[in-house]
Order: C-alpha cells, then sequence, then structure tokens
C-alpha cells in the first residue's frame, strides 16, 4: 500500500507537470499574446512591447517557462498585476473559503446522495423512489444561479432562517453548499440506485438472505460495499466539477472564495492570479484523484496494489 | 422487496435533526438596534483607501467614515467646517483676492486653523505638517492623482504655526473651501496623516526613482496599495473622521468603530447612536436585495440600487425601509474615446482613428441614432433625457440647448456623408481608410456589468444596428473601469470607442464642475500641452480621459473657475454648455434618480447635498431611534 502510494505520488509529478504546462499556455494560446490580452485588445504596440517587456515575454517561451517552474519550487507564484500583492497570498487566502464550501457540498453529496439512493434502491418503484428520482432529475436539471436565488427568497428572505449572503459560521455555509450540492446529490442518488439495484439482485445477495443474515446487513455490509466503488469514482470526478460550479455559487451568495477570484482577475487581466488559481484547483483535483484511488483498497481489500 | 428497516430511517432521521439543530444554533441576529450597529450593503468594494486617488463612489463613502475634510456640505448644501474651525468668507477676513491697478488678478489668500481638538484616530495631534505633506504628495510627479485642477492652482502654503496656514492661491479658486479636492489638497478629505504616510510615500519615490521602468508598478504596489491604504495592519489606517477602522475582510466587509474622542457630536449621549458600522461588499445585486429583506443589512449605499423600481422595492419592503428617491446629481453618459485626433498622430488611439470618432458628425450620428427617451424609461426609471452636463435645478443649467431627438434616418445621413456604406450587404457600415484599408464600423463599449447598464447596451445594440453600426459590449468591474490603468489609457487604446459611466452634474455645488472638469484640456497658464488629458507624456495624469480638446471650451472653462460672483459664473457654464451640446464629446442619456434604502427605525441616514448626494456625510449622526438617537433631519 505504502510502496503504492509512493509510486502513485512519482506519477503524479508529471502530471502536476503537464498541468503546469497546460496553465502556463493558457496564457499564450489566447488570441493575440498575454501582453496585448493584458495592455487592452486595441493598445498600441509600443505599450504592448513595455508591457511583454515587463513580464518577461519577450524571453523565449521556454526561458519563460523554466523561469515560471523555478518560482513554483520557491512557492512564488508571481505578483498580482491588479493588486501588486503576492499570488500565492491572494490565492491561498481566497482557496480555504472555496475549500471550505467544497467540502461541505462533499460531504452533503456523499452523506445526502447515498442515502437517498440506497433508499430508493431499497423501495424501488415506490413513492418514495418515483419522489426521490423526480427530485435528483431537478436537481440535476436546475442552473445553480436560479436555485441559489430560490432557495435564498425561501430560506433567508420568506423564512429568516439562513443568512442570504457572506461568508461566517456554519448557517452562513448551509445554501450554497445546498445549492453547489444539489447536481452532485442528485447524480450520486441517481447512480447508487442504479448500482445497488444491480447489486442487489446478484446471486451472493441471495445466498447471504437465504442464511438468515438481516436485511439491514446484506444491503449495508454485502451489498453497498461492492457499489461503492463506481459511486467513489463518480464523487472524486464530482470533486472537480464543485470546484468549478462555486464560482457561480460563489457570486451568487457573496462567498469571499477563489471562484469570485478568478472572475475578477479574468476582468482585471491579472494572469499571474489566473494561472495561480488554476494551477492550485488542478493540484487539488490530482491528490483528490489520487485519494479514491487508494479507496478502492480500503472498500474491497481484494483490489491489490502491487 | 428488501427493506432496510426502521433503525436506519431513525438514523437519517436523526442525523437530520442533528444538522438543522447545528445550524439552529448560532446566533440568527445581524446588526441593527440589538448591537447598536449598522450594516450597509454595497455592491462596489474599493481597491484601497489612498486618499489622494480614485473616483469609485463607495471608495468615497467609505472614507467619509474614517476622514473627515477642512469642510463639508449639510443636507441642505450649506457649507459648515470640520476639521477647521470657520469657513473662510470674504465676511470673516478670512478670504482675501488681491487685483492690480487695472482690475487683474494678482492672488488669493485663504486662512486657516485647524481644530485644537482634532486628532488622528491614533491620538496624533492634526497639524499643519500633515497639511504641508499632503499637498507635497498631490504634486509629486510620480503620483497619480485623479486631478491637479486645484493644486495647480496653489503658489504657496504659509504656515504659521502648528494650527493656522494660508493657502496662497496664483489662481482664482472661487471653490476654495469646497470639499473633494476642491481645496487643492488631497482628492480625499483634503488632509492626510504624514506620520503615517511620510515614510511609505519616501521608501516608494526612491525606488521608483531607481527604476523609471518600473515606476508605475512601485507606485502602486509600494505607495497606493501600502497598509494605510489596505488595511493589512489595521493600526496603519488612521483617519480624521467619527469612526475608526477596525478590520477590512477583502470581499467581505469593512468594519468600523466609532471614535469617542471626535470633535463632532451628535445630540445627546453618544452611547446612543451606532456604535460600530459595517459596509458589507455583495457585488450581486440581487443577492443584496435579498440580503436585505432578510434583514442582515440596515441600509443600502446611495448606488447599490440604481435603476431599480422604488414602487416595486417599497412594495417588497413591506413598510420596513424607507425608500428615498433622489434626484442625483449624476448624469449617464456615452464617453467616446477621442484620441484618434490627429493631433494625436502615433500616439493616439488606431481604431477610435478608423471609426472617426474625433470627427462631431459621427457623434452626432449616434445621439441620432439613439431613442433615449425609450432608453431611459426602460432602464432607469424615473430618469430625465438629458442634453448638457449640467442637472436640471442648478443655477448654471441652460435650458435653451439641442434637445436631440431619435432621428435614425439623420443619423444615416450624416453616416453616409462620412463615407460610410455597406458595400457588402451585411448590414454593418463600411468605409476604405486613407491608407487603404477596409473597415467596418464595429464599435466597442464597456462599462460596468450593473444590470440597468447590461440592458442599456443591449438597447443600444438594436438602435445602433438599425443604422449600420455593430455595437461590441463588454463588461468590467467597477474596480477595473475606474482604475487609472484601464480609464486613463485611452491613449493606449485600453477601450478604443465608448466608455459609459456617470459623472457629476451639479447640485450644492454650483455651476457644476464635475464633468466640465473632466472636459478641458489645456491650461493656458502652464508651458506643458494638454495638461488634463493623461498620455504617457504626462503619466497618464489628468482627469480628461476622453481627450477631446477645444479652445474655446478651455477659455470658458477657466473663466468660469476664476469667476468669483455666482451668476456671472452660471452664465459662463451656459455657453460652455452650448458647446458641448454640439460638440458631443460624449452623449449625455439621463439625469439619473438614486434610490436608497434604510430601515424605518434609522434617524439622520439621508443623502447629502454634495454632488454625491452620499448619505455618509454625517455618519457621527447615525443612530437608531429604539436606542435613543435624536431625528436631527
Amino acid at each position: 500500500m505504502l510502496s503504492y502510494f509512493v509510486r502513485r505520488l512519482l506519477v503524479a509529478l508529471p502530471t502536476l507537470l503537464g498541468v503546469t504546462f497546460i496553465v502556463f499556455s493558457i496564457v499564450r494560446v489566447l488570441p493575440g499574446d498575454p501582453a496585448q490580452a493584458m495592455a487592452g485588445v486595441h493598445a498600441t504596440q509600443d505599450y504592448i512591447e513595455r508591457v511583454r517587456k515587463e513580464l518577461g515575454l519577450d524571453l523565449p517561451i521556454h526561458v519563460q517557462y523554466v523561469r515560471f517552474l523555478r518560482g513554483l519550487l520557491r512557492g512564488d507564484l508571481g505578483r498580482s498585476i491588479r493588486t501588486g500583492l503576492p499570488v500565492a497570498q491572494e490565492v491561498w487566502t481566497r482557496f480555504l473559503p472555496t475549500l471550505e464550501l467544497t467540502a461541505a457540498s462533499l460531504f452533503l453529496t456523499l452523506v445526502v446522495g447515498v442515502l437517498v439512493g440506497i433508499l430508493s434502491a431499497t423501495k424501488p418503484y415506490s413513492l418514495y423512489d418515483h419522489a426521490s428520482m423526480f427530485l435528483s432529475l431537478a436537481g440535476l436539471s436546475l442552473p445553480v444561479f436560479w436555485l441559489g436565488l430560490m432557495l435564498m427568497l425561501l430560506f433567508s428572505v420568506r423564512l429568516g432562517w439562513l443568512p442570504a449572503a457572506g461568508r461566517g459560521g456554519l448557517r452562513h455555509l448551509v445554501l450554497p453548499a445546498l445549492t453547489l450540492a444539489a447536481s452532485s446529490v442528485a447524480l450520486v442518488a441517481r447512480f447508487t440506485r442504479s448500482t445497488l439495484l444491480e447489486v442487489l439482485r446478484q446471486e451472493y445477495i441471495t445466498t447471504a438472505r437465504a442464511k438468515g443474515v438481516r436485511e439491514s446487513r446484506a444491503i449495508l455490509v454485502h451489498a453497498l460495499r461492492n457499489a461503492l466503488i463506481p459511486i467513489v469514482t463518480i464523487v472524486g470526478l464530482r470533486f472537480g466539477a464543485l470546484l468549478s460550479g462555486a464560482v457561480l455559487t460563489e457570486t451568487v451568495f457573496a462567498w469571499p472564495g477563489v471562484g469570485r477570484l478568478v472572475v475578477d482577475s479574468v476582468s482585471a487581466r491579472d494572469y499571474p492570479v489566473i494561472q495561480g488559481t488554476v494551477l492550485v484547483i488542478a493540484a487539488c483535483f490530482v491528490f483528490i484523484n489520487l485519494a479514491v484511488d487508494l479507496l478502492y483498497g480500503v472498500i474491497n481489500p481484494r483490489i491489490r496494489y502491487d | 422487496m428488501p427493506s432496510l428497516g426502521p433503525w436506519f430511517l431513525r438514523a437519517f432521521r436523526g442525523l437530520a435533526f442533528l444538522g438543522l439543530l447545528g445550524v439552529w444554533g448560532w446566533n440568527s441576529v445581524f446588526g441593527g438596534p440589538a448591537l447598536n450597529n449598522l450594516v450597509i450593503g454595497a455592491t462596489q468594494e474599493p481597491d484601497q483607501l489612498n486618499p489622494w486617488e480614485g473616483a469609485a463612489d463607495t471608495k468615497e463613502n467609505i472614507l467619509a467614515l474614517l476622514f473627515i475634510g477642512l469642510t463639508y456640505f449639510d443636507v441642505h448644501g450649506n457649507l459648515l467646517p470640520g476639521l477647521a474651525t470657520e469657513v473662510p468668507t470674504f465676511a470673516n477676513g478670512r478670504l482675501r483676492v488681491f487685483y492690480d491697478e487695472q482690475g487683474r488678478f494678482l492672488r488669493q489668500e485663504v486662512d486657516w486653523t485647524l481644530r485644537e481638538d482634532a486628532y488622528w484616530s491614533d491620538g496624533t495631534p492634526i497639524t499643519t505638517a500633515d497639511v504641508l505633506f499632503t499637498f507635497e504628495v498631490q504634486n509629486h510627479p510620480l503620483i497619480p492623482v485623479t486631478f491637479r485642477t486645484f493644486s495647480n492652482k496653489i503658489q504657496e502654503i504659509i504656515v504659521k504655526d502648528a494650527k493656522n496656514f494660508t493657502i496662497v492661491y496664483k489662481e482664482p479658486n472661487p471653490f476654495y473651501a469646497n470639499p473633494s479636492g476642491r481645496i487643492g489638497l488631497a482628492r480625499f478629505y483634503d488632509i492626510a496623516p504624514k506620520h503615517i504616510w511620510e515614510p511609505i510615500f519616501r521608501e516608494a519615490i526612491r525606488e521608483a526613482e531607481a527604476q523609471p521602468e518600473k515606476a508605475a508598478e512601485i507606485i502602486t504596489a509600494k505607495f497606493l496599495g501600502a497598509d494605510p491604504a489596505t488595511g493589512r495592519d489595521p493600526t496603519k489606517v488612521v483617519g480624521s473622521g467619527p469612526f475608526k477602522f477596525a478590520e477590512w475582510v477583502k470581499n467581505q466587509y469593512l468594519r468600523v468603530v466609532r471614535r469617542p474622542d471626535f470633535f463632532l457630536r451628535p445630540p445627546g449621549p453618544m452611547e446612543n447612536y451606532v456604535q460600530e458600522v459595517i459596509v458589507r461588499f455583495i457585488i450581486h445585486e440581487p443577492t443584496l436585495l435579498a440580503a436585505l429583506f432578510a434583514g442582515e443589512l440596515d441600509a443600502t449605499d446611495d448606488i447599490a440600487l440604481s435603476g431599480y423600481d422604488p414602487t416595486i422595492l417599497a412594495a417588497q419592503g413591506g413598510g420596513m425601509f424607507r425608500v428615498e428617491v433622489i434626484p442625483s446629481g449624476f448624469i449617464e453618459m456615452l464617453n467616446f474615446n477621442h484620441f484618434g485626433h490627429p493631433r494625436y498622430g502615433e500616439e493616439g488611439c488606431a481604431l477610435a482613428r478608423d471609426l472617426l470618432l474625433h470627427d462631431v458628425r459621427t457623434r452626432q450620428a449616434i445621439i441620432l441614432a439613439i431613442d433615449r427617451e425609450a432608453l431611459a424609461a426602460a432602464v432607469f426609471p424615473g430618469a430625465i433625457v438629458s442634453n448638457s452636463f449640467v442637472v436640471r435645478g442648478d443655477v448654471g443649467y441652460n435650458p435653451d440647448l439641442i434637445q436631440w431627438p431619435y432621428d435614425p434616418e439623420r443619423a444615416r445621413a450624416l453616416l453616409a456623408e462620412l463615407g460610410w456604406k455597406d458595400t457588402d450587404g451585411n448590414g454593418i457600415l463600411d468605409r476604405i481608410t486613407p491608407d487603404g484599408r477596409k473597415v467596418e464600423f464595429r464599435l466597442p463599449h464597456v462599462t460596468t456589468p450593473a444590470p440597468f447598464r447590461v440592458r442599456t447596451q443591449e438597447l443600444l445594440v438594436e438602435y445602433l444596428a438599425e443604422v449600420g453600426i455593430k455595437l461590441e459590449p463588454t463588461n468590467l468591474p467597477a474596480a477595473v473601469l475606474f482604475s487609472t490603468e484601464f480609464i486613463n489609457r485611452g491613449s493606449l487604446c485600453t477601450w478604443p470607442g465608448i466608455i459609459e459611466y456617470a459623472a457629476g452634474g451639479g447640485i450644492g455645488e454650483v455651476p457644476a464642475d464635475e464633468i466640465s472638469g473632466e472636459l478641458w484640456a489645456d491650461d493656458p497658464t502652464t508651458p506643458e500641452p494638454l495638461d488634463n488629458v493623461p498620455r504617457r507624456a504626462n503619466a497618464f495624469a489628468g482627469s480628461n480621459v476622453r481627450g477631446w480638446v477645444h479652445e474655446e471650451y478651455d477659455r470658458l472653462h477657466f473663466a468660469a473657475l476664476n469667476e468669483f460672483d455666482l451668476a456671472k459664473r452660471a452664465e459662463i457654464i451656459k455657453k460652455m454648455q452650448v458647446i458641448v451640446n454640439w460638440e458631443l464629446p460624449f452623449i449625455p442619456l439621463y439625469e439619473r434618480v438614486e434610490i436608497m434604502m434604510s430601515k424605518v427605525g434609522l434617524a439622520n441616514y439621508l443623502a447629502g447635498a454634495a454632488i454625491t448626494r452620499t448619505p455618509f456625510w454625517n455618519a457621527w449622526m447615525w443612530g437608531w431611534v429604539e436606542r435613543g438617537a435624536v431625528r436631527v433631519y
């Protein structure tokens, strides 16, 4: 297990290197060029050249990339063009709120999504099953900004139960987390239901029941464990969707996270901040997927890592 | 059918119950009379709080909590002393104007005395040393201040002692005692604390002079964005106003606490008035409204609800809120990039040149192509179409101007006169430039993402398409749009077509000076050409961001600024309006109305008389009636 973990970490390094290359290239493949974009779409050539020189963009591309990597190794992501602050500082202060929101949404996705899926699978084609599957379809279909505003109107304005905007304690987290998690909960619920239904039809479950194993144990221990691997895969992949979905949710709920930072930075042509933010998000995604791979072994001991 | 049994469902319900309990367990009190504080919602957040530079209204509002100028306007437009002991006038002998035997102006002297009980929020006395330092920064060529219109008039500042000084103007300054930088010191609230800013200023200048190729970047990072302006170190944010800086959580809120030692006091015990003010930054307007109706906010600032229908807001507020509709001092306008004019040569903006925006006929065609009546009614309920740079009701307003109609036929004719025609039948006009290039009339338009402006863009796209102009709308956050890096670099084509925003057109400061101050180009008394036009040559300083130049306008502008007699000054302003009305350096769309909402129990929170109509003019008087605050207004 440990050696597998180390090997995966080593494999993750080239992946991350690839990510740095892609992130670095993003600015270079934009129409015009980064200096042009930063100076303004119709800026004069003279001004563009000055910006290019100030940013070191006049150097050969491989030299720029090596400089970028060197800075990265030192933890130096450059300075924000807009504020003059180190990018690492800008991203870090904004990343924590996003992580908080994403983690809460992931928690909801796992707990609610899996529970609803289990209940649906154990009572297929019942009223509960139809209702929960209808709701999950709605969760998948509703646009985030609309759902957010509706939840806000209901729980903040009408009922006065929860705050509408900003970041504070647990109460502030509820509505944005619900909004962000809605589609993931729906997806995981539907996926859990179908996978579990499939597993419940297997002969070893019938055998377990015939041997007198309690129904709850047959489902939660015998069936769910085998159904979990695809569910965990889906949840891992949804993490990326949650991080990217945070952009809209953060805007609607005035959540001071990295999503808003990206939007503001794109508007301000603040490329060092965009690079830094995307890089951190991508790194998170890589590590979450590594964690998911490691979880396979925990869920199903028959999976060997050697 | 398989069943999980009742224990599983019980566990599920239990989990949900615990979750709800956890959520409800938190204190649900946000602010208001219960905590004797005030939570104000704002849709803009300033980048920094440097008192020398900036135009965004939220910055001016927040600084009003932390600073007070030498003077301020009360709600009736009366000028009252702030840091000064009294407002200088001819009558009290503090204002003196000297002329030679031929009646030519020689100099103007204004005596100021700082209050003995005026202290910075860290307890340091406010003295004339602060005045001199503020003036030094204001005049330093490497510091990109918002304008030097008034500081350029100052010949010298004579310090008599720690509290008394005289400003000697080499040109007449009829606005010698007005707020908002008119005295010639800092743009915001006149005086900055020397003991805080001086070491930062000296270090930034030293570095910038050592690396001139990076001077702008160094000044941005080391001076404009230094700790006293950003609050990274709260102890460095030191002001002269009624509240003391406490914290600024970027993208969330800024909090200030009442200063018990502030010299202006509300009636009755100070404890009866709000002890803490929190400005919450909620960029998304529907979210701000939801927060307001949910009770998380006690009031909105004077910008947040622009363009909303006050009747609907009042109905939604259900009697809990007071909705104040204020005839605004602001005119919403479409500003053209004039840097395509041949006078700018290679330094100018090529796209603006290709579109012939410097030709008056282009601008006239565009105003004729827009149905401004319909547009105003659609995007800003209550707004009135404008044809001037002064608002109605101001003593300087000229009612005898061309009322530009909606006339697309005339617009097409003017464009045809300029050589524009749709040769390829794609619905977009094109023409051949003198150097043989074919250009299409694709007109970039940039503004903030405020819903009423986005709606304006949608309508403009339709109107201009009718005459063959393809409007290309984009949106930038206010913090970006109004940054000097963007708006002051029109000569570098950062915005090559139209930039839309609102600027002050009067009320309280007659005759209006804000827009007229943005239109003048050249000060005839200085050797530098085009002093007020931001270009590389002047480090992009100046407020004439459009680059429009008109000699007669400049002459009248300076004549108005040099005229102490209000009636005569108003006549000059009327002539200036005739020029602008024909030349259209910008298209005035409509006079705005501002809308503010506040809880009914909040006392003395009302629009002021200054151009911005800011409700932050008397923050020391804000209080809750339930807590014993007295309504003064």
